[in-house]
């Protein structure tokens, strides 16, 4: 800490994150134990919580893990209202079912409502409740939202209705949360290159696609999303609370 | 995973350094490791800055400009060799109410934060997009916007256009200069505890009201809006462009 510049520091704070076995939410999880921030991590497959806890614990910070559906709401319920330490969720659970709006399958549309919409609020009222129960003096809590949350993109409606939803729910949870000093905002990235988006990027028209919306000629990487995350968790954003970061190089500047 | 905030080689002009914000940013600048240029019209306060900087261990230089002289600007810009990143500071607000905005205040004030913005805005892009590996190490313009670049305020129409006018700018900007890898976002806060506002909330009723709209209940220290500028000026934040990071306590949530 200098005289006008603050860390993103994270030592003594503990985060949960889910969906953490894979591409952001993994990434947030290493990312937030290099600020020295305790791990919490919720994902569906053991065998990648289990690698992940020897990446987290290089950094000498503790690793708790829960293999589990965040859809599953009693058994995500008893889990976090057990927790002894929590100031910071990384809302990340979420998923993708790109279809043409006029062929959207209705379990596709039920799939993304419950993953990315109901789960997300059901994950972010419980973990605030705890923060709360646990008298805790700050907590931060970041919902992974997209440049789909911001606009629209083709084959993305129902991502779209579902991404626009958490930036609504943020700013609305920022509100009611704010007397407890728990901040709430979400990060916007463009089209990251995660395992999931590898299908995607390998088609050339997709590829092109991209590159032609973004005005800065990169990709944006799970780091460059990880960091804002961290950065958001941290008392260097002690006064963000209920905005975005967008961080699409800029697709939606447009 | 985590990318560090840190300036190291980076060299960054601020404008309106001697006080306030500016003040602010060139030393947090600083301390992330930029090599400073610090402009002010007084030369005592940019003495002030520069031996506080000198004794955090950086380095700065002062010029003494008044912005909104096109010929002073750029004998400025000429004396400098190289530039990486701009913070476009200077600005100022005389409140008022719409139907008795004295034509005086008006062009003052648009004169100052919108024309003097852009000359010093395309002046130091001008710098900028000369060096030979721009695109290789990027580069990064934040304006010092506001809370009222995003929403309207009782009294403060001529602030709103111009705040405004500096996001519209902005994005702009951003479209055009990413082929240069140089990103342009700008920075929206609410009441900081500056010279600037103190002067305002004399007013006790008045300070009472705008607290009312912060939901953090609190106004912005000066390290809150430079951490968050010196996050936009390093890679911590390279694929954030054509932005805002608003850093509002959640005023323009609601």
């Amino acid at each position: 800490m200098g005289i006008f510049l603050k860390d993103i520091n994270l030592k003594g704070k503990t985060a949960l994150i889910t969906g953490a076995t894979k591409g952001l939410g993994r990434g947030a999880a290493i990312a937030i134990a290099e600020a020295g921030g305790n791990v919490i991590a919720i994902g569906r497959n053991q065998m990648e919580l289990n690698t992940l806890k020897k990446e987290i614990k290089k950094f000498k910070v503790n690793y708790v893990s829960f293999n589990c559906d965040v859809n599953n709401y009693n058994r995500i319920k008893s889990f976090i209202s057990k927790l002894k330490k929590l100031d910071i969720l990384v809302n990340n659970a979420g998923t993708n079912i790109p279809e043409p709006f006029l062929n959207v399958k209705k379990s596709s549309m039920e799939t993304l409502l419950n993953v990315n919409t109901k789960a997300v609020f059901n994950v972010a009222q419980l973990c605030a409740n705890q923060i709360i129960k646990l008298k805790r003096k700050s907590g931060s809590i970041i919902n992974i939202s997209s440049i789909f949350g911001l606009v629209a993109g083709q084959k993305r409606t129902v991502y779209s209705m579902t991404k626009f939803s958490v930036e609504g729910l943020t700013k609305g949870m920022a509100l009611d949360l704010a007397k407890y000093n728990i901040r709430v905002n979400s990060v916007c990235p463009n089209i990251v290159l995660t395992p999931r988006t590898k299908k995607y990027f390998a088609n050339k028209k997709y590829n092109k696609y991209v590159k032609d919306n973004t005005p800065i000629n990169k990709v944006v990487t799970v780091s460059d999303v990880a960091t804002s995350i961290t950065f958001l968790a941290s008392e260097a954003a002690s006064m963000i609370t209920g905005t975005s970061i967008v961080i699409d190089g800029g697709w939606t500047a447009k | 995973m985590l990318k560090k905030i840190n300036l190291k080689n980076k060299t960054a002009l601020v404008t309106g350094a001697g006080k306030g914000l500016g003040k602010a940013c060139a030393i947090a600048l600083a301390e992330a490791g930029a090599k400073v240029i610090i402009l002010s019209r007084t030369k005592s306060d940019l003495i002030k800055v520069s031996k506080i900087i000198k004794k955090t261990k950086g380095s700065s230089q002062l010029f003494v400009c008044d912005v909104t002289n096109l010929d002073d600007l750029k004998k400025v810009l000429r004396k400098i060799s190289r530039l990486d990143i701009l913070v476009n500071n200077a600005g100022n607000n005389r409140p008022q109410h719409f139907t008795k905005v004295s034509q005086e205040n008006m062009e003052y004030l648009t004169n100052l934060n919108m024309k003097a913005a852009f000359h010093v805005a395309q002046l130091c892009s001008q710098k900028m997009v000369k060096a030979k590996n721009r695109k290789k190490i990027g580069g990064s313009i934040i304006h010092m916007s506001s809370q009222l670049g995003r929403v309207g305020c009782e009294g403060r129409n001529v602030y709103n256009m111009n705040k405004f006018g500096v996001e519209g700018l902005s994005r702009g900007m951003a479209c055009e200069l990413a082929p240069y890898n140089i990103r342009v976002n700008t920075i929206c806060p609410t009441f900081v505890e500056t010279p600037m506002v103190k002067k305002f909330f004399k007013n006790k009723k008045f300070k009472n009201e705008m607290l009312k709209n912060i939901p953090l209940g609190r106004v912005a220290k000066e390290s809150d809006v430079a951490t968050a500028v010196a996050f936009l000026a390093a890679d911590s934040s390279e694929m954030i462009t054509g932005t805002s990071l608003l850093v509002d306590g959640g005023w323009t949530a609601q």
